[in-house]
């Protein structure tokens, strides 16, 4: 695990004014959208920290997360969704247990 | 039935992947002549479009849209001059001009379509920020932004409606609703 910087201050000003952007027209735009908006973020953010990030983020960056359709809404099929998040989630997780060395030394 | 409208009609898409390629001069103008016949409630005129092609004010208005998927190479803001509206003696809470937004927004996308354009309309971003970002008169709001550039060869899956295939006949209902039985 290393100090790697990913982010410039110019693209970490796009994903914050993304988020407070979101956080406004959720408060009218339909429910459903909060996580779609949550999840725009989160390939933003992959996008921008990508080229900097480690090959194993890039990897887990390139491939779970990215396998989630730009435009996939939970109405369409509210079990599948779930299921493909919980699928990123799990990735994530088996990403961050190797990426914070939780695998490699005792507790 | 079907006619060159028609086909335009069943043929739109929202296009969400564009190329880098910069939206012809002419092509801009066109659209925008197109939506300046689009309805208009009473004829008006509310309404005015601020076209951007700068790149770095796209940037910034894409990151305060929290729906805009595409990296449009230019984009027209349909706003409202609720001033305007005002003067005519329209209430803050008459639903008109944001009716005659989406005619003039279909307009645009109608006419960037049959001139080969992909277009997409996006509806989430912040009125305050993009009000800033264009630095709109006093009155004006950004209601609608038109994302327009040239289609990418692949296009990601488009937004999945939930139930049954909509038809015309699952959304029309012919006269009067049948009594309610008691």
């Amino acid at each position: 695990m290393g100090a790697t910087l990913v982010l410039t201050e110019e693209e970490a000003l796009e994903v914050l004014a993304f988020l407070v952007s979101a956080a406004r027209t959720q408060l009218t735009e339909a429910a459903e959208y909060a996580p779609l908006r949550m999840l725009t973020a989160a390939g933003r953010l992959a996008e921008l920290m990508g080229p900097r990030a480690s090959a194993e983020t890039r990897a887990f960056l390139a491939g779970p997360l990215r396998a989630m359709p730009d435009a996939a809404l939970r109405s369409a099929n509210p079990a599948a969704y779930a299921d493909q998040l919980d699928r990123v989630c799990a990735a994530l997780a088996r990403h961050l247990v190797t990426h914070f060395g939780l695998d490699r030394g005792a507790p | 039935m079907t006619n060159a409208v028609l086909e335009a009609i069943r043929s739109r898409r929202m296009v969400r992947a564009l190329t880098d390629a910069a939206v012809d001069r002419a092509q801009l103008e066109a659209v925008l002549e197109a939506a300046r016949w689009a309805p208009n409630a009473g004829n008006r005129r509310i309404h005015r479009f601020v076209v951007v092609e700068n790149p770095i004010a796209i940037r910034l208005l894409r990151m305060m849209a929290p729906g805009m998927f595409q990296r449009p190479t230019a984009v027209i803001a349909i706003c409202v001059d609720f001033g305007r509206a005002a003067a005519f003696g329209m209430s803050p809470d008459n639903r008109g001009p944001y009716v005659d937004v989406g005619t003039a927004a279909q307009t645009m996308l109608l006419a960037a379509h049959s001139l080969g354009l992909g277009a997409g309309v996006v509806t989430s971003f912040s009125r305050a920020g993009a009000k800033e970002i264009l630095n709109l008169p006093d009155g004006w709001s950004a209601e609608l932004l038109v994302c327009l550039g040239h289609p990418a060869a692949a296009q990601p899956p488009g937004m999945r409606s939930a139930g049954p295939r909509v038809t015309w006949q699952s959304l029309t209902t012919w006269e009067r609703f049948p009594p309610r039985s008691a």
